[in-house]
C-alpha cells in the first residue's frame, strides 16, 4: 500500500497538526500508543510517518492513556517513539455515481488506475437500519439454475448463502449467478471480494469488462494475500457502496460477496493478535456482534432493495462450525454444496437435504412446486437407504416400488446437474438458463414415471428435457 | 566458578544499564539478553530498534525482532552458531532482516543465506533478498492460460496445470507426492523455466538423493534446491518458503517463468504453530495460530501470471493422515490453491501410479490452460472415468457377466482407461504422445 488517497483527501490540513502521542510497543498486527490527549476513540484513524511513508492504523481499544491500534498495512521497520497523528473522518469510501465501473480496495482507494476528481466520501461504519425502515416484500427472482430455483427459490431482498467446503464449487456458483441474475436484471450491482484468490478477482474484472457489464458494477477487493484489516474492512466498504445505490439511486441492487466467512476469519486473526481470549476454534470473542453488524445492513427499504448472494466457506468440512452457523442464522435461503456429491462429478454439487429457502411453502411458490419439492426430497432420502442395500444385495432384491424410486432418484439427481455458462471453457458444453416452468414439468415427469424408458445418462448435464428431445 | 557465571553476567548487565542511564549514555542500539526460551529471546535495551530488524548476538547468533514491547524486545533467532547466555550483548544492525541469493547458485543445494550445503561454503556473489512476501496487486496480474506440462498423462490430460497456477499435491506418506513435483521439474528441461525446489525439514540424505535424481536427469542446471533442515531451527524453517518465493519473484520480474515446489506446507504449519505457542500467541483451531490461513495465503498468492509475461507456478505439497483431506490445514490450503491433485494410499497399493484419486482431484482452471489438442479429449475422458468409478462403486458386488451390455462395456472401457493412466517415474510424455495413447478411447 503506497498511498492512501481516500484518506488523504478527507483531511488536507492534517499536516499542520500536533502529534497526539507516541508509539510505545509494536507487534505483528498491533501498536500501542501513549496518548497526550484523551480525545481519541475506537475506529479513529491514526498514522505515523517513517522513511517518508505514512502507515495508517485504526484504534481498536483505549485504556487510560494507552490506545491499541491495528495497522491497515504492515509494521515492518517501525520503531518506538514515532510521533502519531490523527485523521478525522475515519475510514471512508466514495459515495457517488463515481463508484460505478471502478475497482476499490478495502480502504476506499481505486486500484484500477482511475482517479476520482472530486471525491464525495462517506464513513464505512454506517449505523444499522431501524425495524421501521426494513421492507420485507419482494418479487420472486428466478436464477435459471434448476437446483437453486427448485429447492431454494428466492425473492428480491433475500440473503442467499452458498455454503461449501474447500473446492466444491462455491465460486463457480456465485459467478453463474452473476451471469444469470445480473445480466437479466439490468440494475447496478456490487461485488465484494473478501479473502479470496487474487487470480479470480482479476478474472472477474476481465470478464465483466469483456461482456460490457463493468460500467454498471462496483468492485471492492480485500483478497487473501492482504493483511486481516484489509480483508475485514472490505465488507464494510462494499456495503457502503451498495447502500449508496439503494438509498440514493433507489435501485434493486445485487450484492455478491465472496466470501463472507473470510470476514469473520480476518476478525479472528486481529482479535488474537490483540491478545483477546478466543472462543471455540480461535474465533473472535465478538464474532456474533461482528456478523450482525454487517448482515443487518443488508436489507431492503422503501427506496430500494439489496439482494445478496454470499459464498460461505466451511472450514475442515465442518457444518457445525461456530462461524458458519452464525452466518447461517442470518440467511433467508441457503444452498449447501457437498464434497461427497462433487466427488461423483455432479455439479453444482448441491446437497438437497440442506438446501432450502423461506419461500419454500404453499404461500411462497404455490402448491404444485411445493409438493414436488416434498416428493423429490422423499425420493432422495429413500435412495440413500436403497444405495446401501443395492451395494450389498444387488438391484434385483428390491421391490418394484423401490426399484422405481431407485432409478427415478438417480435420473432426478442427474437432471439437477447443469451446464453452466461460466464453466463452458472447462466442460466444453454450452451453458443453459432453464425456465422454472420446464423444471417443474420435468421433475413431475421423472417422478411419475413418464421418463422411465429414458436412460439415466441422458439427463446428465442437460437444460430441460423438452429441449433435449 | 562456571556455575555462577550467568548470574555474574546478569548483575553486571543490571549494573551496566543503571550506570548507562545515570550517565545518559546511549543504550539505544544495544541490549542484553534477559530471557532465553528455545530460539526466542527477550532482550532489554534496544530502545530504537525497528520491527523485523536484523539483530546479532555478537558472532554467536542472528535473528529478527518479532515484537517490540514497552519494556522488552522479542527476538527470534534464525541462526545460532554457538551457545548464548542471559546477559549476552545484542546489537541492532539498522537493516531489515533478509536472506541471500546468489545468481550463480542455480544447480546447487543452498539455504536461505546462500550457503552451498554440499560444498559447505557461502557464495561470494550473494545479494540480499527479502524474507517476507508482499502482495502482488490484482491489476498487475493477467489471465492464467499457458500450459505447464508435467509430462504426466493424468495431470496434463485430466487436471492440467497452467503457468501461474497453484496446484496442490496432497496425500498420505509414501504416496508419491514429491515424485510428481520432481517429474514436473524434470519435464521443464528446454522450456527456459527456472525451478525452485523448497525442501523443508527433509533429512540431509533425502535432499542429497533428490539432488542426485535431478542431476542425473539433466534438471539441475535450471534448478535451485532451497533447503532448511530440521536442525536449522524453527524460524529458519518458517521463513524459507517466503525466501524461495522472493527469489522466484525476482526471476518473474525479469519476465521468466518459474516453477516452485514447496515440500511441504504441513510441516510449515506445524513449525509456525510451535513458534506461535512459544511466543505466547493466542491459539486457534487445533492450536494453530489464527493467522495460519493468512500465512499460507500470502505465500501462495505469489503464484501468478504477471503482466510482463513472467509467471510463478507453485506446486505446494501437503501431507494428510489416514487419507483425511478434510482436516483444518488441508482444507485451508485447498481453498487457496487453484486445484488439487489428491493421491490415495489405496490406489498406490493397487499399483496405480501416479496414485491419483480421480473423484477428489480437480483443476479449477481446467481447459482454460490446455491446448486444443488435449482440451476436449481431457473433458470427455474425465467425465467417462468418473461415471465409471461411480458405477463400479454402486455395483461393487455385482457379477460383470450378468450386467447389461451397456454397463459391461462401460466397466471394461473404464478399466482400460485406468490402465492407460499408469506411468513410471521420470518417463515423461509429450502432449502429442498423450494424445496418441488415448486416441482409441475417444471413439
Amino acid at each position: 500500500m503506497s498511498t492512501v488517497t481516500a484518506l488523504e483527501n478527507t483531511t488536507q490540513a492534517a499536516h499542520a497538526k500536533r502529534p497526539i502521542g507516541k508509539i510505545v510497543a509494536i507487534s505483528n498486527m498491533s501498536v500501542s500508543v501513549l496518548l497526550d490527549s484523551y480525545d481519541i476513540s475506537v475506529r479513529d484513524i491514526i498514522y505515523v510517518v517513517s522513511n517518508g511513508e505514512r502507515s495508517y492504523f485504526e484504534i481498536n481499544n483505549v485504556n487510560g492513556n494507552i490506545a491499541n491500534a491495528i495497522p491497515l498495512s504492515y509494521v515492518y521497520g517501525l520503531s518506538k517513539g514515532l510521533d502519531v497523528y490523527v485523521r478525522e473522518g475515519g475510514l471512508r469510501i466514495e459515495y457517488s455515481d463515481e463508484v460505478l465501473g471502478k475497482v476499490f480496495d478495502a480502504l476506499g482507494d481505486t486500484i484500477d488506475g482511475t482517479i476520482i476528481a472530486e471525491p464525495h466520501t462517506k464513513n464505512i461504519y454506517e449505523k444499522n437500519l431501524s425495524m421501521a425502515e426494513i421492507n420485507i416484500k419482494g418479487d420472486i427472482l428466478w436464477t435459471g439454475i434448476k437446483v437453486v430455483d427448485f429447492f431454494a427459490p428466492l425473492q428480491k431482498g433475500f440473503k442467499m448463502g452458498m455454503f461449501g467446503g474447500a473446492g466444491v464449487g462455491k465460486t463457480v456458483l456465485v459467478k453463474e449467478l452473476i451471469n444469470n441474475v445480473y445480466t437479466g436484471q439490468g440494475s447496478n450491482s456490487v461485488f465484494v471480494g473478501i479473502g479470496e484468490r487474487s487470480r479470480e478477482g482479476r478474472e472477474l474484472f476481465d470478464e465483466m469488462a469483456a461482456s460490457d457489464l463493468l460500467s454498471k458494477m462496483s468492485i471492492v477487493f480485500g483478497q487473501m494475500g492482504e493483511n486481516p484489516m484489509i480483508r475485514s474492512r472490505a465488507a464494510y466498504s462494499g456495503l457502503t457502496v451498495g447502500e449508496y445505490l439503494r438509498d440514493e439511486k433507489s435501485q434493486d441492487v445485487l450484492v455478491f460477496i465472496d466470501n463472507i466467512y473470510r470476514f469473520l476469519q480476518a476478525n479472528s486473526e486481529i482479535s488474537a493478535e490483540l491478545g483477546n481470549m478466543p472462543i471455540e476454534s480461535g474465533y473472535s470473542t465478538s464474532l456474533l456482534t461482528e456478523i450482525s453488524e454487517v448482515m443487518e445492513r443488508i436489507n431492503s427499504t422503501e427506496s430500494g432493495s439489496i439482494t445478496s448472494f454470499q459464498a460461505v466457506f466451511i472450514p475442515a468440512d465442518d457444518m457445525t462450525d461456530f462461524a458458519v452457523n452464525a452466518i447461517m442464522s442470518h440467511m433467508d435461503g441457503q444452498v449447501a454444496l457437498s464434497r461427497k456429491i462433487a466427488e461423483k462429478g455432479i455439479y453444482p454439487a448441491v446437497d438437497v437435504f440442506n438446501t432450502t429457502s423461506k419461500l419454500v411453502s404453499v404461500e411462497g411458490v404455490g402448491e404444485r412446486h411445493f409438493s414436488l419439492v416434498e416428493r423429490a426430497i422423499a425420493h432422495f432420502a429413500r435412495y440413500e437407504d436403497l444405495e446401501e442395500i443395492v451395494a450389498v444385495l444387488g438391484i434385483d432384491e428390491l421391490s418394484e416400488e423401490d426399484t422405481n424410486i431407485f432409478y427415478r432418484a438417480r435420473k432426478l439427481r442427474n437432471y439437477f446437474t447443469q451446464p453452466m455458462f461460466v464453466s463452458e471453457k472447462y466442460t466444453g458444453i454450452p451453458g443453459e438458463f432453464v425456465d422454472i416452468a420446464d423444471v417443474l414439468n420435468d421433475v413431475e415427469n421423472i417422478l411419475s414415471g413418464e421418463f422411465d424408458t429414458l436412460d439415466e445418462g441422458e439427463f446428465y448435464y442437460i437444460g430441460s428435457v423438452k429441449r433435449e428431445l | 566458578m562456571s556455575m555462577d557465571e550467568p548470574s555474574t553476567k546478569l548483575s553486571d548487565s543490571i549494573k551496566e544499564k543503571i550506570a548507562a542511564i545515570k550517565t545518559e549514555e546511549n543504550v539505544y542500539g544495544m541490549g542484553r539478553i534477559a530471557r532465553i526460551r528455545n530460539y526466542i529471546i527477550e532482550v532489554s535495551g534496544l530502545e530504537d530498534v525497528g520491527f523485523f530488524e536484523r539483530v546479532v548476538v555478537g558472532d554467536k547468533a542472528e535473528g529478527y525482532v518479532s515484537r517490540i514491547g514497552r519494556n522488552q524486545v522479542t527476538v527470534e533467532l534464525v541462526r545460532v552458531l554457538s551457545p548464548i547466555f542471559v546477559g549476552d550483548e545484542v546489537t541492532a544492525t539498522k537493516q531489515p532482516f533478509g536472506a541471500y541469493f546468489s545468481p550463480s547458485s542455480l544447480g546447487h543445494v543452498v539455504d536461505m543465506f546462500a550457503e552451498d550445503k554440499i560444498a559447505g561454503s557461502i557464495f561470494k556473489d550473494r545479494e540480499p533478498v527479502g524474507a517476507v512476501v508482499e502482495p502482488i496487486p490484482i491489476m498487475d496480474r493477467t489471465t492464467v492460460s499457458r500450459p505447464l506440462y508435467t509430462g504426466l498423462a493424468v495431470v496434463d490430460l485430466l487436471y492440467p496445470i497452467g503457468r501461474g497456477q497453484r496446484q496442490l499435491i496432497l496425500g498420505d506418506k509414501k504416496t508419491g507426492k514429491t515424485q510428481i513435483g520432481l517429474d514436473a521439474i524434470v519435464n521443464q528441461r528446454g522450456t527456459d523455466t527456472v525451478c525452485i525446489y523448497v525442501a523443508l525439514g527433509k533429512t540431509k540424505k533425502t535432499v542429497k538423493e533428490i539432488y542426485s535424481d535431478l542431476l542425473q536427469r539433466g534438471a539441475m542446471p535450471y534448478t535451485l534446491i532451497l533447503t532448511a533442515f530440521q536442525d536449522d531451527g524453527a524460524p529458519a524453517l518458517y521463513r524459507t518458503p517466503a525466501v524461495g518465493l522472493t527469489i522466484a519473484n525476482r526471476f518473474m520480474q525479469e519476465g521468466k517463468d518459474v516453477l516452485v515446489v514447496i515440500d511441504d506446507l504441513t510441516l510449515h504449519a506445524n513449525i509456525y504453530r510451535e513458534i506461535s505457542l512459544l511466543a505466547d500467541k493466542v491459539p486457534g483451531r487445533d492450536a494453530y495460530p489464527p493467522d495460519v490461513f493468512f500465512t499460507h495465503a500470502s505465500l501462495l498468492e505469489q503464484g501468478c501470471q504477471y503482466h510482463n509475461g513472467g509467471s510463478i507456478t507453485i506446486l505446494p505439497i501437503v501431507e494428510t493422515r489416514g487419507g483425511d483431506i478434510t482436516d483444518y490445514i488441508t482444507t485451508n490450503i485447498i481453498s487457496i490453491t487453484d486445484g488439487q491433485l489428491v493421491l490415495s494410499a489405496k490406489a498406490f497399493e493397487q499399483g496405480q501410479k501416479p496414485a491419483v484419486n480421480f473423484g477428489l482431484s480437480v483443476s479449477r482452471l481446467g481447459g482454460q490452460v490446455q491446448e486444443d489438442l488435449l482440451r476436449q479429449m481431457g473433458a470427455d475422458i474425465r467425465r467417462e472415468l468418473l461415471s465409471f468409478l461411480e458405477t463400479r462403486e454402486v455395483f461393487e458386488l455385482a457379477n460383470i457377466d450378468e450386467m447389461s451390455e451397456d454397463m459391461r462395456n462401460q466397466i471394461i472401457r473404464g478399466r482400460i482407461l485406468l490402465e492407460k493412466m499408469n506411468q513410471y517415474k521420470f518417463s515423461p510424455l509429450a502432449p502429442t504422445e498423450i494424445r496418441t495413447r488415448f486416441e482409441e478411447m475417444t471413439v
